[in-house]
């Protein structure tokens, strides 16, 4: 990307409306992202919830859905807990981040879209486990942060990003190279512009900056190395971007990998064949999360509406 | 449903539940011995297994089953029985689609360039350890879809081989219930069967003739070594009857018989981890695969 470009990208981007009229949760919401878990409180986590009353509903919705035992939760504070916090972080974050995109600037289906972030930040966090990285909170917001990219590139080229994604389906092949042949750059730009913007970590915006970049990961740090690999998991098992790819992967020969082993000899004897194995149970379930949270969420002012007049949703913390 | 029979007879709640820690060590157990892996996720699976056999044992909880399989005289054979019960439902055809669209979409192509780049046309298929010739039958109608699109201008054939003399029997035979052809599609079924009496299915003779059945054991030193040019091997749910040195040593034929470039496809949940690390292992969608790599690749030093 020239630097014409890059200027241009990085202006418009702080441009961004609907950015910049985000739901008044999203920042406390980004610095809870970003604290180990056993250090948020869950009366914090409960306000959050409750301050929107659709999303509260939709978590009450999905705590007593079948997916997580079919039961009889009436509280938000219930609901929390029955998802966990974890869980609860990634939805409120996947359902505010959806409210700031006016629904004809979605270019990748949102289920599609919430399925790979959600998926790589599992796979992110599980993958930091392994190796003993310091910080697996800070790898599971990685993975779900890494392609916010993707959705800049829906609000600010709509079109032209729709273009790139219909040929990218057409020939099964990463959505990369199409953004960076018809745009001239590719959503780890927008997305390194955005999560500086947002005021995010140095890793973090490596990661989104450098996910799909096989040059720069080797000195992009572990959590970039970590990020791509997961992306590659996630893509390797259907939660990709709603289309089909064309690929096959050594994950072995594959120079994050290489990067990462270097610094974590542990990789080198993990067996990687259990760790998919546990992954893709892991993957269906964040699969059926997604979809019950997010196909409601597609008639999301209906959803809103219902909780309001019927005012199912009690606080209690 | 056979599991949720099994369930209710057996009656307390604290029998059946997935989360009793029995069965992570029953998990941990069939995986070092078989390499078969179920995922937290995946645990009522195999507890639904277990309790089939506890049901047969009287065994009372999955901690008493655990002991069956471990510490008991008869442990070996239980674990047998057990490993029955886990593949039991397995064979039927195009169990696995994501196998074949891997071979449709990335691996033939490669081999296809590869062999064509130095003349060869002819693709090598291995089913080691066919049993009732399911996985061939399926391998083979994948592969006469594919004649005039991606293997226009080749060949290919396929070798099913298995020890045992009665399984062997079936698959020549190629008469298939409802079970075995549930994932078929009517077009294939149309094209490549005949009926054969009351709701079964006959392989015709277009599909037969894909297919040269064998009696093999894998465990014949001399035999395997014969094996040789081979592009694909399937064994799925084959290996995991093995010891560890055995199993080491057919995983070894398998690579010696293999292509530069070939691949090993296993059952869908089984690992080679600890078996043999000269295989690599390759992630397509939906499925992972073995790969033997090309002595450039070696040389690289990438592991």
């Amino acid at each position: 990307m020239n630097a014409k470009l890059q200027a241009d990208l990085r202006s418009r981007i702080q441009n961004l409306d609907s950015i910049s009229t985000a739901p008044a949760i999203l920042t406390p919401l980004l610095e809870m992202l970003q604290l180990p878990s056993e250090k948020i409180r869950i009366e914090k986590v409960v306000e959050l919830v409750s301050y929107d009353g659709s999303i509260a509903a939709q978590c009450l919705r999905l705590a007593n859905s079948p997916l997580f035992g079919s039961r009889y939760l009436e509280t938000v504070q219930s609901a929390v807990m029955a998802l966990g916090l974890e869980r609860v972080r990634s939805i409120l974050f996947g359902l505010c981040v959806n409210r700031t995109i006016p629904q004809d600037k979605w270019v990748i289906a949102p289920e599609a879209y919430w399925k790979h972030s959600m998926g790589c930040a599992l796979v992110t966090q599980r993958m930091a486990k392994k190796v003993e990285y310091p910080e697996p909170e800070k790898a599971y917001l990685a993975g779900l942060l890494h392609d916010l990219g993707l959705l800049v590139n829906s609000i600010l080229y709509t079109e032209e990003f729709r273009e790139c994604l219909r040929q990218a389906a057409e020939q099964h092949l990463p959505l990369h190279i199409f953004e960076e042949r018809i745009l001239g750059f590719t959503h780890c730009d927008s997305g390194q512009i955005l999560c500086q913007q947002w005021g995010f970590s140095k890793e973090l915006v490596q990661a989104a900056a450098c996910h799909h970049d096989v040059s720069l990961l080797p000195t992009a740090g572990p959590l970039a190395c970590l990020v791509h690999l997961s992306d590659l998991l996630c893509r390797m098992r259907y939660l990709g971007y709603g289309y089909d790819e064309i690929l096959g992967i050594e994950l072995g020969s594959d120079a994050a990998w290489q990067a990462l082993v270097a610094n974590y000899p542990a990789l080198e004897n993990m067996d990687l064949a259990r760790f998919t194995l546990d992954i893709d149970g892991a993957m269906d379930q964040i699969a059926a999360t997604v979809e019950a949270v997010f196909s409601n969420s597609a008639a999301g002012n209906k959803t809103s509406a219902a909780a309001a007049t019927t005012g199912s949703v009690t606080t209690k913390s | 449903m056979p599991v949720e029979a099994a369930k209710t007879k057996l009656g307390t709640p604290a029998d059946s539940s997935p989360n009793d820690p029995a069965y992570l060590k029953i998990r941990d157990l069939i995986y070092r011995i078989s390499g078969i892996y179920y995922s937290e996720e995946k645990l009522y699976l195999l507890s639904g297994r277990c309790q089939r056999r506890m049901l047969a044992l009287s065994a009372a909880t999955p901690s008493d089953y655990l002991g069956h399989l471990t510490s008991r005289g008869n442990c070996e054979v239980e674990l047998r029985l057990l490993l029955n019960e886990i593949t039991i439902g397995e064979t039927y055809m195009f169990r696995h689609p994501a196998q074949h669209e891997a071979l449709r979409n990335v691996i033939l192509p490669q081999i296809l360039q590869v062999k064509g780049a130095v003349g060869l046309k002819r693709l090598r298929f291995w089913c080691a350890g066919c049993s009732t010739g399911e996985e061939p039958h399926a391998l083979a109608m994948f592969l006469l879809e594919e004649k005039d699109k991606l293997l226009a201008g080749s060949t290919f054939d396929i070798l099913a081989t298995d020890l045992n003399d009665n399984s062997l029997e079936t698959a020549r035979a190629g008469i298939y219930d409802e079970y075995a052809l549930r994932s078929t599609s009517p077009a294939l079924r149309q094209k490549y069967f005949k009926p054969a009496g009351a709701d079964k299915l006959q392989a015709n003779e277009l599909l037969k003739a894909q297919i040269r059945f064998e009696r093999l054991n894998l465990s014949d030193d001399t035999k395997m070594l014969c094996q040789k040019g081979i592009d694909i091997v399937f064994c799925c749910n084959v290996l995991i009857y093995f010891d560890l040195a055995s199993k080491s040593r057919v995983v070894q034929h398998f690579f010696s018989s293999l292509m530069p470039g070939g691949y090993l496809f296993l059952g869908h949940a089984e690992s080679l981890f600890g078996v043999n690390d000269s295989f690599r292992l390759v992630h397509f969608p939906g499925t992972t695969a073995y790969l033997k790599p090309t002595a450039a690749a070696v040389a690289g030093g990438k592991k």
